[in-house]
């Protein structure tokens, strides 16, 4: 036993500073849980979708990268597969363009068209893109292709959902 | 554009863009055939959704014309005739069938639109994976049917 003895009211007060404290923190710890939930969640994958493209072996050469995800139309659940269109640009960046027309959303292609190399090009009304995605004045459609915004994991690229821009 | 509100919305405010219609046809029978009839019915919407997807702003996708394979031809094909002529009255200049059933080619003549008849292929074994790549390579080697039959017309119009 230690000499100075711990009085009556002393141990009154350790005791309910401990027990007060630890209702406090079971009181406080979820509501910090529940402030801090939304940034924990924006940092997991979220809405990106993993595609079976090697990071590694894109070109300056646009490929067409298909993707499956799920979408559910009211209680109905479908696999629903979407394109893009990818490749590295000058200075090395990733680019995925959305193929689908900002006309009428018919799917364009890369270098089809004989007349026009070089470029995406829109069966449906003849409408062209340049290898940015960059609308060519004079032709249907009327806004760039959409772009998705992509991420890397383990080697693999990663599409999220396509954002429009601003028209040329 | 689908057979959907949303989409027929869109058709109606670009009607000059749009002027190809594509009518799956499925032929029903039961007993003994009716397995072979719905592969065929689902080799076929496949087709059509994958055709759609590509060509969405150039034509729609009607629901599809479905008629009893033991009904005669006549009254089939008098129904289908009653179809075209509804399309091209609602000033679609193409229309396309998509069929597995070989019947009717014998009839083709008697159409304006174009049947696409392709032999069916059984789906329900396969991965997704592999059906994907086969409905794409067979939705590939249709495309240029359609192309084709737009340049042509460009011309005369």
């Amino acid at each position: 036993m230690s000499k100075e003895r711990v009085s009556r009211r002393q141990f009154l007060s350790y005791t309910l500073t401990g027990v007060g404290g630890f209702m406090a923190a079971g009181m406080l710890m979820p509501m910090v849980r529940f402030a801090v939930d939304p940034v924990l969640k924006a940092e997991d994958a979220g809405d990106f979708i993993a595609t079976t493209q090697k990071v590694a072996d894109l070109t300056d050469e646009p490929v067409r990268v298909d993707f499956t995800f799920k979408q559910k139309d009211a209680w109905y659940e479908s696999d629903v597969t979407q394109s893009a269109w990818v490749y590295k640009d000058d200075s090395g960046k990733i680019v995925a363009l959305s193929p689908v027309c900002k006309h009428l959303g018919c799917t364009v292609n890369w270098n089809s068209n004989e007349e026009h190399p070089n470029q995406f090009f829109c069966p449906c009304h003849y409408g062209r893109y340049e290898k940015d995605g960059t609308n060519i004045p004079g032709t249907p459609p009327l806004a760039p292709l959409d772009v998705y915004p992509y991420k890397e994991k383990d080697g693999y690229l990663y599409l999220g959902k396509a954002e429009p821009r601003k028209g040329a | 554009m689908k057979w959907i509100p949303k989409d027929v919305q869109t058709y109606l405010s670009a009607k000059e863009y749009i002027d190809t219609a594509v009518v799956p046809l499925y032929s029903i029978s039961m007993e003994a055939e009716m397995k072979q009839s719905a592969e065929s019915a689902e080799f076929i919407a496949l087709l059509a959704a994958q055709v759609e997807r590509q060509f969405a702003g150039r034509l729609v996708l009607l629901p599809p014309f479905t008629y009893l394979k033991r009904e005669s031809s006549e009254k089939t094909g008098g129904d289908l005739k009653n179809w075209e002529s509804t399309l091209l009255d609602a000033e679609f200049k193409h229309v396309f069938y998509l069929t597995a059933d070989a019947e009717w080619r014998r009839m083709e003549d008697q159409y304006e639109g174009s049947f696409i008849w392709l032999p069916s292929i059984p789906l329900e074994s396969m991965s997704d994976g592999q059906k994907i790549t086969l409905v794409d390579s067979q939705v590939n080697q249709l495309l240029p049917l359609f192309t084709q039959k737009w340049h042509e017309n460009q011309g005369n119009s």
